[in-house]
């Protein structure tokens, strides 16, 4: 770690000393790039890709002029102009006169900003480039042309092509609302500072100390909320996945007729959305719904079964039920992966005379496994943030007195969303976001980079 | 051809990004650096629409030029009355060139929809009371301060629809209905109109009958009528703080009488639709609803079909109290970001004005807010808001209540309804000090 | 032997046969509700209707005053159609890209997109609306597409994990035989990853369907362009619910059907493993 770090501090060093040394020891179209991007290629006879960079630069000068400059300057303060009215005795009312929105200027101010990273980003490759083609052209090399980029482009630089979208549309509607959110968990915006009417603004780390140990019984919920969700996503994670592996082996049997026909049976439960079936089983398993009364009238019960009513009978429910939701998803997937699995490694253990059980044990699961890792753990993710099964199917219910704002089957995500619905504590909500998140980042990413199918990602190939 | 496409990809999405931002910036940075420039917009336009309603007359050639634009929300089943009284409103100023647009959006979700961008909401929208402290924390409203808009609103509103509307001294809203509040349904072959009186008595009949009584006390709207019955209260402070002392000797009282109703047999708990299915198939005898229920009860009772106020209930220390409730009303507001606030406000007044009260009665049977409105046949005649109007002498408006009371409310009715109350008053005492957080 | 695997197959037909009623019972369920003419109401306490009625259905398309359902499942479609595409796309490259292309930013991204997923998703939606609005964009359908395709690369590990098992050696034959790096994505690898192709697509076609939370912030009252499962849910409020409970079913029972027929379409991709036939012998 120590190491890495250093050398990234390194590289930092390295590219300051590149950048004064380029324009030291660069000609003309190299130094007019640091004004004017694109200059280093446009003068050189690369007119398209000059033109590009210049574009960037033109492009975000004008946004800025436009529109970003205005909430970049106040994001110091967040706003300074409250709304505010004044009597007009001529219309019989106070004429109100629109203020500052808070969330507005923070959320384009990030946004300005992060774009603004981009363009350095590029302004940085522009020197690079301009250095680069000085370079080949003093050593009387020929410069790439249109033609040659866009070829490269299709092959020795294809992840850039390939990435560029995906890249473009995570920051768009990823990064920045992520940072906009981790930001949020800093400023006052709560019930007495809502907008248009009222301004919001850094408080510091105020929200951190209030959630830690400010408030008791807040603590607890936390914690109650917190265990309960790791129990939570470890059984709605490892029982769906190992019985949605079982069931796609038990469909893909050699001798198993009618696969499609299984398949499909088992699709059209995912076919149905959730807010729709999920509704459907909690009427079901309620108090009066139809399987107490079935049983009720079986004679096996006498009063109703309190599927959903009572906080433990409740829990273990959701997570049935949940193995309803999940098992035809992991069905699905491993199905394709299944079929991957190299059939003369089976072969070669059915000589070895291993039974069913200890394939299953010595081949397929290594095997789904070592694919499927990073499936599970954003799963196992997934899960903690799974929103839609249980509010859907109890909305935390059943509500308890001895949790803050919160019931028996809440998810801390369930308990964030009603802080910001009936208390419109934004801010509070974030700072519990980013507990959420830093737990699951650490976890996730020490599994993952620990994983066999990251550090022997080769194997199968 | 294709591959020139893919490889200035990059280089275009941003320079698309970045043209868009730019074009689209005129609208957007009005929030901020234009803020100015709109509201003295606005002020003038305001003053032209204050003459046309100080006289009620065309105000010359001078306005017919401009376009003013107004948008309104309201609910998906009023869509089409809505086009009709804005166009009646239209007539009533030919002077003026109305563009008027109408949005769906239901009154529980005026709030949620108006928070995520005041700037794009509404002019004029219907909300639901409860809503009313989070829209003027917010700043979302323009305060009701004309003259003839108070007046109308003072003299010609039930009081309970006027508090509803009211904050901190001051009216934001123009009441347009009265009817979000609960009472009870019963079936008149099983209960005379003495035994609604009571819910002893109730509860006996319905018990010797095998008949059940419904009423949702795992919820903070319903358990509240016991407690604010006997005596309790539920404010906000001059702070804002929520105060509330259901945990004294009277909430106890009131606690013990609702632990004795949730443990009799002929007890019922659920949602509307348990309650519907129950009236259909004749297990359930009497429930607590709203207007909402009304249709669905009185097809399912036929000649049966009967509503009231709610009954008296016995307190722990063995007192006869009349149940109370939350009396709610549907409020039309004035967006504090309109550009047209005086037009916005004439338009309010339009629609909930008692000729528009009386449209809306007739096409949606719902309760009248006005008082001349409210005070016809037909309406007397409706059965579930005869008794919506009994029950209110004993209702109380719920603006005074933070969004901090519902889920302990709710948790202390599951915990009394699953029979897991223990003790009592330390149950209470977790609930207020959750309310009063 | 033939005959232990004659019971195991009678055993294994038993078992599939049971879970498939357990699963089939919710969606059985829905679907006699949908038909159900009384009782009336949300709610009942029976598994069987009384009295049966296909009104259910036909209302949905001749009674659109107040909820425009043909309309709405038309918007879905599209919207389903266009997201699922582009999401397919941005998904299937991604992952081409992590698993078979090696470049110096790909472990760091990697770790990034991973810790992305982590933040929960519904606190970002009013930061999104707000985004499309500066480009003005919101409440249209082509936001939705954005919205709903917009992460999708963050879904990239199912398809890179079958990626990472199709034997290297049939690329690095073919870039040896002089193709792009371009060419062997779509003539090779894509080929070969079918079943994972059915996953992604399956996954993203679903969302826009079942979709209530995100859309309710994009399209506000733009009642026109809402979505199938936000139009269905204005069926659920409390004034709604008891007249419109069983149309909610049959609407809902309709959303299945494109859903089921596009994987009963695309089962016939789901044929053999890739190396049963591939390069490795």
């Amino acid at each position: 770690m120590a190491a890495r770090l250093s050398s990234f501090f390194r590289g930092i060093g390295k590219g300051f000393r590149h950048f004064f040394m380029y324009f030291i020891q660069g000609d003309l179209p190299t130094k007019l790039s640091y004004l004017i991007m694109g200059a280093g290629c446009f003068l050189r006879g690369q007119i398209v890709k000059g033109l590009l960079y210049l574009a960037v630069q033109a492009g975000y000068i004008l946004y800025l002029v436009n529109f970003g400059a205005a909430y970049v300057a106040k994001l110091d303060t967040l706003g300074d102009v409250t709304q505010t009215k004044e009597f007009d005795p001529a219309l019989g009312f106070s004429v109100i006169k629109p203020g500052d929105n808070s969330m507005l200027i923070l959320l384009y101010g990030v946004f300005s900003l992060l774009l603004g990273v981009v363009v350095l980003v590029l302004y940085l490759r522009n020197i690079k480039e301009a250095w680069e083609n000085q370079q080949t052209i003093a050593s009387g090399g020929r410069l790439p042309g249109l033609r040659d980029d866009v070829r490269e482009l299709f092959n020795r630089r294809f992840h850039v092509t390939v990435l560029s979208v995906p890249t473009v549309l995570t920051i768009l509607f990823t990064v920045v609302p992520l940072i906009f959110m981790i930001l949020m968990a800093f400023t006052n915006y709560n019930r007495e500072h809502q907008p248009p009417g009222n301004l919001f603004t850094w408080v510091g780390t105020e929200n951190f100390s209030q959630a830690l140990w400010g408030n008791p019984l807040w603590s607890r919920t936390f914690l109650k909320l917190f265990l309960w969700t790791m129990v939570w996503a470890f059984f709605a994670t490892f029982l769906n996945y190992i019985f949605g592996i079982l069931l796609a082996l038990l469909i893909n049997q050699k001798g198993v007729k009618g696969k499609k026909f299984w398949r499909t049976v088992f699709i059209t439960t995912v076919a149905v959305p959730q807010f729709v079936s999920l509704l459907l089983i909690s009427k079901f398993l309620h108090d009066q719904g139809a399987l107490n009364n079935i049983l009720q009238n079986l004679g096996i019960i006498d009063s109703p079964m309190p599927f959903l009513s009572n906080g433990t009978v409740a829990k273990v429910t959701v997570i049935i039920v949940n193995l309803w939701v999940g098992i035809p998803y992991t069905m699905l997937i491993s199905s394709g992966v299944l079929m991957n699995i190299p059939e003369d490694l089976y072969e070669a253990s059915k000589i070895d005379g291993a039974s069913g059980a200890k394939q299953f044990f010595n081949i397929t699961m290594p095997y789904m496994l070592q694919v499927t890792t990073p499936y599970l753990i954003t799963q196992f993710v997934g899960n903690i943030n799974n929103f839609n099964v249980i509010y859907l199917l109890t909305a935390g219910d059943p509500k308890s007195l001895s949790l803050y704002q919160a019931g028996e089957t809440d998810l801390l995500v369930t308990w964030l969303y009603k802080l910001t619905v009936n208390e419109q504590n934004y801010a509070l909500a974030s700072t519990i976001g980013i507990f959420i998140f830093v737990i699951c980042a650490v976890v996730s990413l020490l599994t993952y980079n620990r994983s066999k199918a990251v550090q022997e990602e080769d194997r199968f190939q | 051809m294709k591959k020139r496409i893919v490889s200035v990809v990059t280089a275009l999405a941003m320079a698309s990004m970045l043209a868009a931002c730019g074009s689209s910036s005129g609208g957007a940075a009005t929030t901020t650096a234009g803020g100015e420039a709109s509201t003295a917009a606005a002020t003038t336009e305001a003053a032209t629409g204050e003459a046309s309603t100080a006289a009620e007359t065309p105000a010359g050639g001078e306005a017919s030029g401009e376009a003013v634009t107004l948008k309104v929300w309201g609910p998906q089943e009023e869509q089409a009355l809505l086009q009709e009284m804005t166009e009646s409103f239209k007539a009533q100023y030919p002077d003026k060139n109305f563009a008027i647009e109408l949005g769906v959006v239901s009154e529980a979700d005026a709030y949620a929809r108006y928070s995520e961008d005041p700037a794009a909401a509404a002019d004029v929208f219907a909300f639901a009371n409860d809503q009313l402290r989070d829209f003027v924390n917010a700043g979302g409203l323009y305060e009701v301060e004309r003259e003839g808009d108070l007046a109308y609103i003072n003299n010609e509103i039930n009081a309970l629809a006027v508090d509803s509307a009211s904050l901190d001294g001051s009216i934001w809203a123009y009441p347009e209905t009265a009817d979000n509040g609960y009472f009870l349904y019963y079936d008149s072959s099983v209960f005379t109109k003495e035994d609604v009186k009571d819910l002893d008595s109730m509860l006996a009949k319905a018990d010797a009958a095998g008949k059940k009584i419904f009423m949702d006390v795992s919820n903070g709207w319903y358990i509240a009528s016991f407690f604010i019955g006997n005596g309790g209260v539920l404010a906000l402070s001059d702070s804002g703080a929520q105060e509330c002392d259901f945990n004294n000797e009277a909430g106890l009282a009131a606690a013990q009488g609702i632990q004795t109703f949730v443990e009799s047999p002929a007890f019922l708990t659920g949602d509307d639709a348990i309650l519907i299915s129950g009236i259909q198939d004749g297990s359930i005898a009497a429930g607590v609803s709203g207007t909402w229920n009304a249709e669905a009860i009185s097809e399912a009772l036929g000649d049966n079909y009967a509503a009231t106020k709610l009954p008296e209930y016995t307190t722990g220390d063995g007192n006869k109290v009349q149940m109370s409730s939350f009396g709610g009303t549907k409020l039309v507001g004035v967006n504090s970001q309109s550009a047209h606030p005086a037009e916005a406000m004439d338009l309010a007044m339009w629609l909930t004005n008692e000729e528009n009260q009386v449209k809306r009665f007739e096409a949606r049977q719902i309760g009248p807010a006005n008082i001349k409105a409210a005070d016809s046949d037909a309406v007397r005649a409706n059965i579930a808001l005869a008794a919506l109007a009994e029950q209110s002498l004993y209702a109380v408006s719920q603006k005074d209540v933070g969004g901090n009371y519902w889920t302990p409310a709710e948790a202390f009715g599951t915990a009394l309804e699953n029979g897991e109350a223990t003790d009592l008053q330390q149950m209470l005492d977790d609930m207020v000090s959750q309310i009063t957080q | 032997m033939k005959k232990k695997e004659n019971r195991n197959a009678i055993a294994t037909y038993i078992v599939l046969g049971i879970m498939s009623l357990v699963w089939l019972f919710p969606i059985v369920w829905l679907v006699l509700q949908s038909f159900r003419e009384t009782p009336a109401g949300a709610f009942t306490k029976h598994l069987l209707p009384d009295t049966y009625t296909a009104e259910n259905y036909t209302k949905l398309f001749t009674d659109t005053t107040l909820f425009n359902y043909p309309r709405w499942f038309r918007n879905t479609l599209i919207v389903a159609i266009a997201s699922c595409i582009v999401s397919t796309v941005i998904v299937l490259l991604t992952a081409y890209a992590f698993s078979r292309l090696r470049f110096k930013a790909r472990k760091p991204m990697m770790n990034v997109i991973l810790v992305l997923g982590m933040f929960p998703g519904f606190m970002s939606m009013i930061a999104i609306y707000h985004i499309l609005k500066a480009f003005g964009l919101v409440q249209s359908l082509f936001s939705l597409v954005l919205v709903y395709s917009g992460g999708a690369a963050m879904g990239y590990y199912v398809a890179k994990g079958f990626f990472d098992t199709i034997p290297r050696s049939i690329d690095e034959a073919a870039l040896i035989d002089g193709a792009t790096k371009n060419q062997v994505f779509w003539k090779i690898s894509l080929p070969l990853s079918k079943p994972v192709i059915i996953y992604t697509v399956l996954q993203s076609f679903i969302a826009p369907w079942v979709d209530f939370i995100f859309v309710s912030v994009i399209m506000k009252d733009n009642y026109n362009n809402y979505t199938i499962a936000l139009g269905l849910y204005q069926m659920l409020t409390r004034e709604n619910i008891t007249k419109y409970f069983t149309q909610f079913c049959a609407g809902a029972v309709l959303i299945a059907i494109p859903i089921t027929l596009l994987f009963i379409f695309m089962q016939k991709y789901y044929v053999g493993g890739v190396t049963a036939g591939g390069a490795k012998g």
